[in-house]
């Protein structure tokens, strides 16, 4: 970028103050843009918030290290209208995925790489920002007309999201580059193709630029799967609107959408980091379950076999008497010695009470191992399903499978009471709605520790499920510690967590959400701090001839 | 007369556990006595004279470490050993407030956990 352009642009930098020379890094990076960008460094928050409220820079770079300033300084950037860019911590793709979540243009990664990759990705949003500003609002001259004409077109052919504009006989008139790369085809060759071709096996109706075409409607960010030139399947985001001309007469539709694979593959990790997590709390509980009767089991079989020792030392001298007491010739001296040694014996190793205590210990034995046999039960019941079909599916089977799992860790502490009604079964996909019924009773039962910690509490979880309508209605309460509206307002935000580093991944009820949101349905909450949260999920009871 | 057998306290929620663990020091010549819970063992401490103490962790109520805190604070010097499933679970700070002389496993080795009791009693 060079200073000829003739327009000065202004960049904000926040981050906090640091002494030595990486210091100095981010700010040097950006001098390289050239003396047409205006620098502005601040290391206050409160300063630079108010900066970015004054709305008078035109890119803002922000620091990871701001902490959790940094989101509420990128969220000012947003209502301004500012882009963003973020410098993230190399590697922490968590936090790339949030900042891209909440807004930033683009994320760069702090390392050896960061002044290049800061003056690059600046200077991809510097080109825009010139651009924007060196096209004056249109006056009506020619020059101005061709100006915005030409600038849209710029605009157009450099956006990340595909663009298709079809005709009134939904053949494509336009395909900018990025949709010819996401649907893999050649530069030119997707003109003059039937929208159709894209859509795998649809029905006309679902085909949305059509529907466009057609009724007008408009959508916005609706999923759908488009085939590739090579016949492979993408998942995409796609937004239609209707092209009218200067009569308001409908010609064509404009279709825009971006390809949502790496978004999906994200989508899908996070659900198997979070299922992981869970799986490691349920593992914790059922193997202090198991600890205690493998404790007396183990115990008792070494003791046992001390027993068995004893009542061999009885029978070999049984084995004498018989023999002394068997010979042809009775020797009254040898059988009386013989009797005498065995009752010595007896006495010796307590065979009266080792015979009772025998019987009490494989007793207590079989009892332990029953135990265990019905942990292991409950585990095959809360894995039935574990599929990745829809299947048909009894709620109340499902939330008592999983609350009897999770039951194992928090039964010293807490009484489960349970009011199920009659349900219809549900279309859904089982092992995922175990997984928000775990989460929620785990959130619950950590809200009653932390409440317990602090005054003297009877733990109390409510499950109630209920019939309404065309719905299944699943409430889990718990008497815990509450939380307060800042806290509530947050809750279903992706890696937001009160718990300690290490306890929550504050994916859980992100998660949940989404899960419960796939199937149609939603999920609630209401919590008063110092009085208890309540979880409300509402899921639609589906169609089951889908599943045919 | 002979000497007094020296007295030990097993305090478990588990109660098969406090027969398994009678059953394997049955033959080491204490005098056993068993609590359910640490109120119950709190009660026994107040009546009777004892020369140590193996405690569960994981209690409803009030958990082991909390229990032998208890007795620390109380100035007591008689041993403690306390039973877990999860002895790396329990940070070394807490164990010195609790007093706690030594750390078993659960489930236990029989011949670790007899050796563990005599060389506290020895101390």
């Amino acid at each position: 970028m060079n200073a000829a352009s003739g327009v000065t642009v202004h960049l904000l930098i926040a981050e906090p103050f640091q002494e030595g020379p990486a210091a100095t890094s981010t700010s040097d990076a950006l001098r390289r843009l050239g003396p047409a960008v205006q620098l502005e460094l601040h290391h206050e928050v409160r300063v630079a918030a108010a900066a970015l409220r004054g709305r008078h820079a035109d890119l803002a770079v922000l620091d990871c290290r701001l902490g959790d300033d940094l989101w509420s300084l990128l969220q000012r950037a947003g209502e301004g209208a500012t882009p963003a860019i973020v410098v993230g911590e190399a590697g922490d793709e968590a936090f790339a995925l949030r900042a891209f979540r909440a807004g930033a243009a683009a994320c760069v990664a702090r390392g050896p790489a960061l002044a290049d990759e800061l003056s690059i990705a600046a200077r991809e949003q510097l080109q825009w920002i010139r651009r924007i500003k060196a096209s004056v609002p249109p006056d009506g001259s020619k020059e101005n007309v061709d100006n915005v004409s030409r600038y849209s077109r710029h605009v157009i052919e450099n956006m990340n999201s595909a663009v298709l504009v079809i005709d009134r006989d939904a053949m494509v008139s336009y395909a900018n580059p990025t949709a010819e790369r996401v649907l893999g085809a050649g530069p030119g060759e997707l003109t003059r193709r039937d929208i159709r071709d894209w859509f795998p096996g649809a029905a006309p109706g679902d085909v949305l630029p059509l529907q466009t075409l057609e009724n007008g409607t408009c959508f916005r960010g609706v999923e759908t799967v488009l085939t590739r030139a090579d016949g492979t399947l993408i998942p995409t985001g796609i937004s239609c609107a209707p092209l009218v001309d200067a009569k308001g007469i409908r010609e064509g539709a404009v279709a825009i959408f971006q390809d949502l694979t790496e978004i999906k593959q994200l989508q899908r990790q996070v659900l198997q980091t979070e299922k992981m997590a869970s799986i490691g709390q349920l593992a914790a509980g059922v193997a202090h379950e198991i600890n205690n009767p493998m404790g007396f089991i183990h115990a008792n079989l070494s003791q046992l076999t001390e027993y068995l020792d004893d009542f061999q030392k009885v029978w070999a001298h049984v084995e004498g008497l018989r023999n002394a007491s068997g010979r042809e010739v009775l020797d009254g001296q040898e059988v009386r010695e013989a009797a005498s040694a065995l009752d010595a014996t007896i006495q010796a190793v307590d065979a009266n009470f080792l015979m009772r205590d025998f019987g009490t210990a494989i007793r207590e034995s079989l009892e332990g191992s029953e135990r265990i046999r019905a942990i292991v039960t409950d585990l095959r019941a809360f894995s039935h399903q574990d599929t990745a079909e829809r299947a048909l599916c009894d709620v109340n089977r499902a939330l008592d499978s999983t609350a009897h799992i999770v039951w194992t860790m928090m039964k010293h502490s807490v009484v489960l009471t349970k009011q199920y009604a009659e349900l219809a079964p549900v279309v859904c996909f089982p092992m995922q709605l175990k997984q928000v019924f775990m989460n929620l009773l785990v959130n619950a039962y950590q809200a009653i520790e932390e409440r317990a910690a602090l005054e003297e509490l009877r733990g109390e979880i409510r499950l109630r499920t209920e019939l309404q309508g065309e719905e299944v209605l699943i409430t889990v309460s718990d008497n815990g510690a509450g939380m307060p509206k800042s806290t509530l307002d947050r809750i279903f935000d992706p890696f937001f967590t009160t718990k300690e580093v290490g306890v929550g991944t504050g994916l859980g009820l992100s998660t949940s959400f989404n899960l419960i949101r796939n199937h149609g349905g939603t999920l609630r909450v209401e919590s008063e701090p110092g009085r208890g949260t309540s979880f409300e999920v509402r899921l639609p009871l589906g169609d089951a001839d889908e599943l045919l | 007369m002979s000497e007094p057998l020296p007295v030990v306290l097993l305090v478990d929620d588990e109660k098969h556990i406090l027969s398994a663990l009678s059953r394997s020091l049955r033959r080491e010549g204490y005098e056993i006595l068993t609590a359910g819970s640490a109120d119950e063992a709190l009660q026994l401490l107040s009546e009777r004279q004892v020369d140590l103490i193996v405690s569960d962790q994981k209690m409803p109520g009030t958990h082991g470490i909390a229990f032998l805190t208890e007795v620390e604070r109380g100035g007591s010097r008689v041993p403690r050993i306390l039973l877990t499933g999860w002895p790396e679970e329990i940070p070394q700070p807490e164990i010195a407030r609790a007093g706690i002389t030594a750390l078993l496993p659960k489930p236990w080795d029989d011949a670790e956990l007899k050796s563990t009791l005599r060389s506290c009693l020895a101390r």
